[in-house]
């Protein structure tokens, strides 16, 4: 009592906050489709207090945890489960990243020089013959469709179209494209930019974008992982200090940027964690200040089913996306139930990993298929490969909806006065 | 964003308000820190179990007539008639129950004791008086299944008159399970036992080993999402099948939680998961929004807000070495100034501490530095004055609570 000892936080990520109610058991996706996973609560808090007295605790099967997060909100305790889990796996793993770990988690070096030969790039990872190769030689999964590179970044576009007339705009922002949109699908980009400009707004790259690291956290690669995230920072506060909040349409690049910096890499972001934010909550806010209007199309008619990405879950920024949607007139939205679709990043690209990538995801896919929506909706890039691969929905980011839903002469006109 | 109502708190008083709500017709937003107390469920709902003196409870709208003045269930009117308000409310939200306000039937615990209850999900063990209607029962028992202790259990179903075998079940799937012993839980199994073929072949399994018993017994570990796998078991099995409820995590309790949210959804409400609320603005006698941890800068406006968050174990109440508060608002709380009084030494004896909790007026709603708050309410477990597991009646007190609260909203 003298110390009063109950007033102190004594531990990282809430560990002592742990009452081993289990709760987080019932949520985790790996641990109910595969029992070699000991589950979040042994793998985290249980089993911290076993590392915390000896590393030889330490069990390498934590590398199944998808660091999805849904154990963290689960937690009635407000206890960091899937952060105990990936920093523990950060102390004491033995396993070193292998080549095809390498391959899967530099997504910045693979894109730069796959969409410099992307016809090329594309054909072979097509191929029949190439996926078995990758499957038996770098242990990628054969039946992986791999996510089709573009032949023209999104920063070259950008350079070549869009950002000589950015300038004349009297707001701006700068825009965290992300690898995703860089080298597999720029017209998300695109997309953004054409909104941000109708609602009166120039878009601005940062300095030096480089990847958020999400994918060197999961494989390994840490050292490399924060010092992308220093980069990252000195670039986003160049832009801060000119007064632009940085904008951002990938829920996990977000999350990393905003929580795993700091809470996994102690990158310091302090100064910065506020100023990024999901484009489609920079739009919410903004019309919901009545700083902003937006026009639709009349004739825009569609059929949405919402997928809860996991890590826009844990940030807690799905209304943002979804009541932005429900703006749109013409747009039906259903929400599908928030349930992790499996992939994980780069975790269901691993042969070994194939099979409890696909389980988890299962109960997702067949409720998509017996909805049959126009489109599923995501904030998450890698959603968007493993349910259009699992299923017969196409898959769109919220910005990539309302762009095509936008009517850009009216919205131009509507805010002209802001 | 702008709500009629914002409620605090996803567990089963919070969602029991805000179903009440949106179905009036409400945009109602509700803020979910974690995951409830609901996975703790055992399939039973109980409204007074036991009165203040320990003795069981038949009638209890009668039983409450006999409770102080500022107990809780005093400031809510009609017991009886909340009470079917509220068995309607777990009906239309999928969850179908058996058993009437007036007259209580018995649950079998998990421990094996019989305790009087309420309500009870369709298809679990339950008795009127305390004979079993069985004299030959098989108890299934999960091979390598942790939670489910089984000689307490024959035990108890035996001081009710019944011959019990226990009966080792297993399938090759819940063989595979067991490699991750940690993960052999209730939730667990139910995930392992999701699906048709599975079900089937366990059906097979039971069929095999129920003997001649009158009746199977199978600890509650089908139907995490819904009961179409157990109605399925129920089909295939030979003999009537009867759940028994087990130690948490809790597969009905999981169930509900997520039946009672689609609900809510399906009305309209909006549910942040995950989130919680820290803070509120406050003018005059009137609170006027709330802010949360993830979003930051924006405000949740509403009319009128509702506290559900909780006792202490969901940290709708905090104590700390001197005193006991409520962390949100900072509300009036009743609790007892000196700590050393908080406890008896007995832990089987009523504890003072399971009375502390927010100070209500006779409409539910809190008070801040003694001033009432003309549009903030509090339902459930965070209201003080009352024990709830000294009188068992800890689902009635949230449901009905809300319930009230709800009315006196709409109006």
């Amino acid at each position: 009592m003298e110390n009063e000892m109950q007033l102190l936080n004594i531990s990282e990520y809430n560990f002592e906050q742990c009452l081993k109610c289990s709760i987080c058991t019932v949520y985790c996706p790996v641990s109910g489709v595969n029992p070699l996973y000991p589950g979040p609560k042994q793998a985290g808090p249980d089993g911290e207090r076993y590392r915390l007295k000896d590393p030889k605790f330490f069990n390498e099967q934590l590398k199944m945890c998808l660091n999805c997060k849904r154990c963290e909100v689960a937690c009635p305790s407000g206890v960091n489960v899937g952060d105990i889990i990936q920093k523990a796996r950060m102390k004491y793993a033995s396993h070193k990243p292998k080549l095809r770990d390498q391959m899967l988690a530099n997504t910045d070096l693979v894109g730069s020089m796959a969409t410099i030969v992307a016809p090329v790039a594309n054909f072979f990872t097509s191929l029949g013959v190439s996926k078995e190769i990758l499957h038996s030689v770098m242990k990628i999964d054969k039946h992986r469709t791999f996510p089709a590179y573009a032949s023209q970044k999104f920063e070259t576009w950008f350079k070549r179209n869009a950002q000589s007339k950015q300038d004349k705009y009297a707001k701006h922002v700068s825009f965290f494209h992300g690898c995703y949109v860089n080298y597999n699908f720029p017209q998300l980009g695109k997309d953004l930019v054409k909104i941000m400009n109708a609602c009166g707004y120039g878009v601005h790259l940062l300095e030096n974008e480089k990847c958020c690291g999400t994918a060197l956290i999961a494989n390994g690669l840490y050292d490399q992982a924060r010092s992308q995230g220093e980069s990252n920072m000195s670039s986003m506060r160049s832009a801060i200090s000119k007064g632009r909040t940085i904008v951002t349409t990938s829920s996990t690049c977000t999350f990393t940027m905003r929580d795993e910096y700091h809470h996994l890499l102690d990158v310091d972001n302090h100064d910065v964690r506020d100023h990024i934010t999901l484009a489609t909550r920079f739009l919410w806010q903004l019309i919901d200040e009545g700083k902003l209007k937006l026009a639709f199309r009349p004739d825009f008619k569609m059929r949405v089913a919402y997928h809860t990405a996991c890590h826009m879950e844990r940030m807690g920024w799905v209304v943002y996306s979804t009541q932005l949607l429900r703006m749109i007139p013409g747009l039906e939205l259903t929400m599908l139930e928030s349930m992790c679709c499996g992939i994980s990043g780069t975790y269901g690209f691993k042969a070994e990993n194939y099979e409890t990538s696909q389980k988890i995801g299962a109960p997702l896919f067949a409720a998509i298929d017996a909805l049959k929506p126009d489109c599923v909706s995501t904030d998450c890039e890698t959603c968007k490969w493993q349910i259009e691969m699992s299923t017969s929905v196409k898959v769109l980011n919220p910005i990539s909806i309302i762009a095509d839903a936008l009517d850009v002469e009216k919205t131009i006109e509507l805010n002209k006065n802001h | 964003m702008k709500f009629d109502t914002v409620i605090m708190g996803g567990g089963l008083s919070g969602l029991t308000c805000g179903i009440a709500l949106a179905k009036a017709g409400q945009r109602v937003a509700l803020v979910s820190a974690g995951q409830s107390s609901l996975h703790f469920a055992s399939g039973s709902f109980d409204l007074m179990g036991y009165d203040a003196q320990g003795a069981p409870v038949s009638n209890p709208p009668e039983a409450i007539k006999a409770l102080p003045e500022q107990h809780p269930y005093k400031k809510v009117g009609d017991i009886a008639a909340l009470a079917e308000q509220a068995q309607q409310l777990l009906l239309e939200a999928g969850i179908g129950t058996t058993g009437t306000a007036t007259a209580n039937h018995n649950r079998l615990t998990p421990l094996g004791a019989f305790k009087p209850t309420w309500l009870t999900t369709e298809g679990y063990v339950t008795i009127d008086g305390d004979k079993l209607p069985w004299t030959k029962v098989a108890l299934m028992n999960i091979i390598g299944y942790l939670d489910f202790p089984t000689k307490f259990i024959a035990d108890g179903l035996r001081n009710a008159g019944a011959d019990v075998e226990i009966k080792p079940i297993t399938l090759p799937e819940l063989n595979e399970a067991r490699k991750s012993p940690t993960e052999m839980r209730a939730t667990n199994i139910a995930k392992v036992l999701g699906n048709q073929e599975v079900v089937t072949r366990l059906a097979a399994e039971i069929n095999a080993k129920a003997g001649d018993a009158q009746v199977v017994l199978l600890p509650a570990v089908l139907g995490i999402k819904d009961d179409k796998l157990a109605q399925l078991l129920k089909q295939q099995i030979t003999k009537p099948l009867h759940f028994v409820a087990t130690i948490p995590p809790s597969v009905p309790g999981t169930r509900m939680q997520a039946l009672l949210r689609k609900r809510f959804e399906a009305l309209g409400g909006m549910f942040l998961n995950g989130d919680k609320v820290v803070a509120g603005t406050i003018a005059g006698d009137k609170l006027h929004n709330v802010t949360t941890e993830k979003l930051e800068g924006t405000k949740l406006v509403a009319d009128n807000f509702v506290m559900a968050t909780g006792s202490f174990m969901s940290r709708g109440l905090v104590s700390d070495y001197k005193k006991v508060y409520e962390p949100i608002l900072g509300v009036d709380v009743d609790y007892i100034a000196e700590r050393p009084q908080w406890t008896q030494n007995d832990v089987f004896d009523a504890q003072p501490y399971m009375e502390f909790g927010v100070r209500t007026d006779n409409q539910l709603r809190v008070a801040k530095d003694g001033t009432t708050l003309a549009n903030v309410y509090a339902v459930g477990q965070i209201l003080s004055g009352n024990n709830k597991l000294k009188l068992c009646n800890g689902e009635g007190l949230d449901m009905l609570t809300a319930l009230a609260v709800a009315n006196t909203i709409k109006k």
